[in-house]
């Protein structure tokens, strides 16, 4: 016994100094959520992923109450039934109005967060789908103009008052749809990092954060949708690696109806009418995420960028993303992932080593530089 | 089992060395090379190669229960010690029965040991866990157990040749 | 001193690593053979809320489940399930087809009824998001 002792003392003694220190088993959470017309899927990880998930979904709750445009007393809703007078609005749909103005100038109006009564005559916000006549159309288009909707910052603005008032002009409505996931996801980034999250996992339905890296130290595996096998279980074009970045997708086979043999898809062009028409059947918008001070808004950036470039069809689309890189002033450098009709993936140079194509896909690649 | 005083500190200078390997192992994780969990180098069977030949089977039992008990105690997870023991364990009991074989080398039984190591820490993963999830692991476990026992055989051989003809060797 | 072991490889050791080698082979078939069902399980889920949980192990069978004004039959198989028949308006889950392996999901949006796969074997390849 004596021996033991000491045998055990002399083991100790060998070892002071080393303080052995592991990492404990990470702790996981992964929820589903049924917002914003879509499922979501919130996978969360370290000791606070619960919290941190919760709140996640917290977060999307809040901002669907505020922003959607199918519930009756969201902000957006009291809005779009003004009929031209002013409505107060807090922090959140303020800064998406700001960013959407910003947005439609950048792209030369190709996103419009007014072109909202053309996509209800579709009937894409009820669902009850008809192809509007072209007297219809015209009567609508003059509508959509974002340069009529006037916001006003509230000067007495703490706390959690309003922070601005708005009018929109006559016959105007908004949606703020192509933003609001993008939103979301740029807010859970702050979630987060307050719940000390060290990788996370956030699918808002075709926008996707990547935050971190997997578990095993490797990034996450985004895939893209091959939008010409649409229903087909594990049909991508390709598959992106990412780690710390907001990757979103907007194609028109996501939400289509068929009507006299036609196919007609929810992406609306501006300026026709009609939907999108570019040659483009996916466009997928990636981007690093920001210091997360709440500036750049990487996220929203991507979810309305993704609608506008597949408006804008390839050509324009490159063009867009060469200039922005070169002369950007909106803050967050991005890269693309065009899919096209012609059996194409463009993929934009800061994606070319991230980017992994599908070979039974049948797409050719085609890396494209500055 | 009656340890001589050089014996006993032997034991203890070994038990140090086996924690201070294991813990030097998690700075080189393996796993980001073979992303699949549980996948280490195994530096602490050179311990326990090394103290089944110089020591015997209680020594070097000896050394491994103190190292597992005491590498939980400082990592303040008692979950990982059915782990390392079951893993531990079936490693000595394979190393003990292959070592009575005199026609193997050091090399083949640290390779059995690694082998048989990575068997029990799945055996304990499924006793743990209560799913059958873990044993698609085996396979790959396995292959690399073929080279993580070749290496720990490689380094206890060199420790074997340095130390022959030392007095650390004579009982 | 006990007998020092020997120091250098032998024909015996290459034994030794065929054993464990073979061994490793073995198993690796036995699993690719056997499928990926084990640890498969489908959780269900209305609104975020887990209403059932489906080993698919061995599992075999049927099953409805209702949410609001929709029924989904959904078909399960050893390491497989798929929505048989809905009767919500869009049926893209119906469309969806067979989900076989942990991670995948089926979604009925219009009942807010979401499928999903969970366990199973482990794939350093499978991708943890789907755009689109």
């Amino acid at each position: 016994m004596k021996r033991l002792t000491a045998y055990v003392l002399l083991t100790v003694l060998f070892l002071s100094g080393c303080g052995a220190q592991m990492s404990p088993d990470e702790a996981q959470e992964s929820i589903q959520v049924i917002a914003m017309d879509t499922a979501m899927l919130i996978t969360t990880y370290g000791e606070r992923s619960s919290a941190a998930a919760y709140a996640c979904e917290d977060v999307i709750r809040d901002l669907e109450a505020k922003l959607s445009r199918t519930v009756e007393d969201s902000e957006v809703s009291r809005l779009n039934a003004a009929g031209g007078g002013a409505v107060e609005i807090g922090w959140d749909a303020y800064s998406l109005l700001e960013r959407a103005a910003a947005y439609s100038s950048s792209t030369g109006g190709a996103f419009d967060i007014t072109v909202a009564p053309v996509v209800s005559a579709w009937g894409f916000t009820e669902d009850s789908f008809r192809v509007p006549s072209q007297a219809e159309l015209d009567r609508l288009l003059p509508l959509v103009d974002s340069s009529q909707v006037s916001v006003t910052p509230s000067l007495d603005s703490n706390g959690d008052g309003p922070k601005a008032t708005v009018t929109l002009g006559p016959g105007q409505a908004i949606d703020l749809g192509g933003l609001a996931k993008g939103y979301a996801a740029d807010k859970i980034v702050g979630v987060l990092r307050e719940h000390d999250v060290p990788r996370a996992n956030i699918n808002l339905g075709g926008n996707v954060l990547a935050y971190g890296g997997r578990p095993d130290g490797t990034p996450w595996r985004v895939a893209i949708q091959d939008p010409a096998r649409v229903g087909e279980q594990d049909a991508f074009a390709g598959v992106l690696a990412l780690t710390d970045s907001f990757a979103v997708t907007s194609g028109g086979y996501q939400r289509y109806f068929e009507q006299d043999g036609k196919t007609y898809h929810h992406i609306i062009d501006p300026a026709t009418g009609y939907p999108a028409d570019s040659g483009l059947t996916s466009v997928t918008v990636v981007a690093a995420l920001g210091e997360g001070d709440g500036s750049g808004f990487p996220g929203t950036m991507c979810d309305a960028y993704s609608t506008a470039l597949f408006i804008m069809g390839e050509e324009r689309a490159l063009a867009f993303w060469r200039d922005e890189m070169m002369w950007g002033e909106e803050g967050c450098p991005f890269d693309l992932v065009l899919v096209t009709e012609d059996g194409r993936v463009v993929v934009t140079e800061g994606l070319a080593d991230r980017f992994t194509l599908e070979e039974s896909s049948g797409y050719t690649l085609e890396v494209v530089s500055p | 089992m009656k340890l001589t005083t050089k014996q006993l500190t032997l034991c203890a200078l070994l038990t140090a060395m086996a924690l201070a390997l294991s813990y030097l192992e998690n700075l080189f994780p393996l796993s980001l090379a073979i992303p699949v969990p549980g996948v280490k180098l195994g530096l602490a069977n050179i311990v326990t190669v090394f103290a089944l030949y110089a020591l015997g089977p209680g020594e070097a039992l000896l050394i491994l229960l103190a190292r597992c008990f005491l590498g939980a105690l400082f990592a303040g997870n008692m979950n990982a010690l059915v782990f390392s023991l079951l893993g531990a364990l079936s490693a000595l009991g394979t190393m003990v029965l292959l070592s009575r074989r005199r026609a193997l080398s050091i090399y083949g039984v640290s390779v059995g040991g690694a082998a048989a190591h990575n068997c029990g820490q799945i055996a304990a993963a499924l006793l743990t866990l209560g799913s059958t999830a873990p044993l698609y692991y085996l396979p790959v476990l396995l292959a690399v157990s073929l080279l993580t026992g070749g290496l720990t055989g490689l380094a206890s051989a060199c420790l074997f040749r340095r130390l022959r003809h030392t007095d650390l060797m004579k009982g | 001193m006990r007998p020092s072991p020997k120091l250098h490889p032998t024909a015996w050791d290459a034994l030794v690593v065929l054993c464990v080698a073979a061994l490793a082979i073995a198993l690796a078939l036995f699993q690719w053979r056997g499928g990926t069902s084990q640890g498969l399980t489908a959780v269900v889920s209305v609104d975020g809320t887990e209403i059932d949980r489906v080993s698919l192990e061995d599992a075999a069978g049927e099953k409805t489940y209702q949410a609001g004004a929709y029924t989904l039959t959904v078909e399960y198989a050893a390491g497989s399930a798929r929505v048989r028949t809905s009767n919500c308006p869009t049926q893209d889950c119906v469309h969806t087809g067979v989900v076989s392996r942990g991670g995948q999901s089926i979604v009925c949006l219009p009942a807010r009824i979401v499928i999903r796969l969970e366990g199973g074997a482990p794939d350093p390849d499978a991708v943890d998001a789907v755009l689109g």
